[in-house]
């Protein structure tokens, strides 16, 4: 192959190029100095050092670098205001949050008490309200029944009150304050019914001519049986008589 | 048990054959060869066997150095170049991939440090080495047949110095390296009939500047 190479490179020269050739070929190169093999290996084992002493400095050079990143450069003064800025408003922004959030729990906390308290405000006033209602004072009565138009919730237990003091109270007025208010809460239909039945109970002309005025005002039709019961009882008042009568007429 | 792959059971009797064809001193030769030519070398020096770089260092320093030598004309710079050159295949191991030869990739950084070396002291060009031509003119005896010879060689040493940088580059490749053509091309990364005429031109450069001298001290 190399004796190819140069067949090829003389086909190409004059004699004269064929004579420099061979003589560059006579051309002696001096052998290097023995200094350049110790320098060499010299050079090789700090070369070396350097390599094994950087695979163990891996973690200073991390921690340096985490150093150079911490250590203050006035060049970065711009850098670190925004950085300061920057999470300042992330801090304002995250505890704003959170202080929305909390006082938001707040709100809905006493929102929950504020209804507890209201509840519990109702349950005291349907309480006194049935003491009072058998309190022996007839004023005292009256005050009960007034109440009930301020409860907002009136459940069983009250309309079982007020139609027993409806029916059975000796004061008039008590029971027609009562029927004033039944009459209000009329949209139950216990309270109708016990209207409708409190007719046949009901002594007093006064209290009937009011019942009457009650199932008109309410258009209670079921009252007609009632009524013609109520026509057929011994010693009734004529005016009531008469009174009761219209009724039935405007009902059915 | 039957062979998956008839190639395979081929191959795999060649390999038995060869085995046992050898000797045993025969077979560690070829597996130690193997392990020790240039590429696996330097592979295993990229991969962190950083001492053996010594053996290289053995093999081509002698012929690195020529290179340089013939291309600065300075041995003691040459010898530092050498230096820097083995220096360099240590720090930029990583670009040797392996799918070339060793020489090839060397001679690239060869070629590289010198190029620094020149852009960084413009002033350095080609000197012949004074002090050592005249210690082996010294050292010959000092018949005169011999002593015109030596003139003509230290001439021809001035031509060289006096050729164009690329010029002396193809001709110290190619004659005092001893490379092919084809090696040439691969590492100034041209064509080979680009380094075909290039070595001839270069050769009639130095025949005209021969020539030169020659009238010169005739005159």
């Amino acid at each position: 192959m190399e004796q190819d190479n140069k067949d090829n490179i003389n086909a190409h020269f004059d004699d004269d190029e064929k004579q420099l050739w061979e003589a560059l070929g006579k051309i002696v190169t001096p052998p290097p100095s023995t200094e350049v093999k110790t320098r060499f290996y010299a050079m090789l084992d700090t070369y070396i050092n350097e390599v094994e002493s950087q695979k163990t400095t891996v973690f200073e050079q991390s921690l340096h670098y985490l150093k150079s990143i911490f250590t203050y450069k006035p060049a970065y003064n711009w850098a670190y205001a925004m950085v300061l800025i920057s999470i300042g408003s992330l801090i304002g922004y995250f505890s704003g949050n959170m202080i929305g959030k909390f006082s938001n729990n707040q709100a809905i906390n006493s929102q929950a008490d504020v209804k507890k308290l209201a509840s519990e405000v109702q349950e005291m006033k349907q309480i006194m309200m049935l003491s009072m209602l058998e309190n022996p004072m007839a004023t005292e009565r009256l005050k009960a029944v007034s109440y009930t138009q301020e409860l907002n919730n009136v459940d069983d237990q009250v309309i079982d009150a007020l139609l027993t003091t409806l029916n059975f109270d000796q004061n008039e007025n008590v029971r027609l304050v009562t029927l004033e208010a039944l009459i209000q809460l009329a949209n139950n239909p216990k309270v109708r019914e016990g209207l409708v039945q409190s007719l046949l109970k009901q002594e007093s002309p006064l209290m009937q001519v009011a019942l009457a005025d009650a199932m008109v005002k309410l258009q209670e039709k079921r009252s007609v049986k009632q009524f013609k019961k109520l026509l057929q009882k011994e010693n009734l008042n004529e005016a009531v008589k008469g009174k009761i009568e219209k009724t039935i007429k405007v009902l059915s | 048990m039957g062979w998956p792959n008839k190639n395979l059971q081929y191959f795999c009797n060649l390999s038995i054959f060869v085995k046992f064809s050898l000797s045993n001193n025969q077979k560690h030769l070829i597996f130690s060869l193997e392990a020790l030519t240039d590429n696996t070398l330097m592979l295993g020096v990229k991969a962190g066997q950083l001492d053996k770089m010594g053996l290289l260092f053995e093999r081509y320093h002698r012929v690195l150095f020529a290179f340089l030598y013939h291309s600065t004309g300075q041995a003691a710079q040459s010898e530092d170049l050498v230096q820097t050159v083995f220096y360099r295949m240590l720090k930029y191991r990583h670009t040797f991939l392996g799918n070339g030869e060793f020489r090839t990739w060397m001679y690239h950084l060869a070629r590289n440090v010198l190029n620094d070396s020149i852009r960084k002291n413009h002033r350095m060009v080609y000197q012949a080495d004074v002090t050592l031509m005249s210690e082996k003119t010294v050292s010959t005896p000092a018949a005169d047949i011999q002593l015109e010879k030596s003139q003509a060689i230290e001439m021809l040493h001035t031509a060289l110095a006096k050729l164009s940088s690329d010029h002396r580059e193809v001709l110290v490749l190619s004659r005092f390296q001893e490379l092919s053509y084809q090696e040439i091309a691969e590492i100034l990364q041209t064509s080979e009939g680009n380094i075909k005429v290039k070595v001839h031109r270069a050769m009639k450069e130095l025949k005209h500047i021969y020539l030169k001298l020659e009238d010169g001290t005739r005159q």
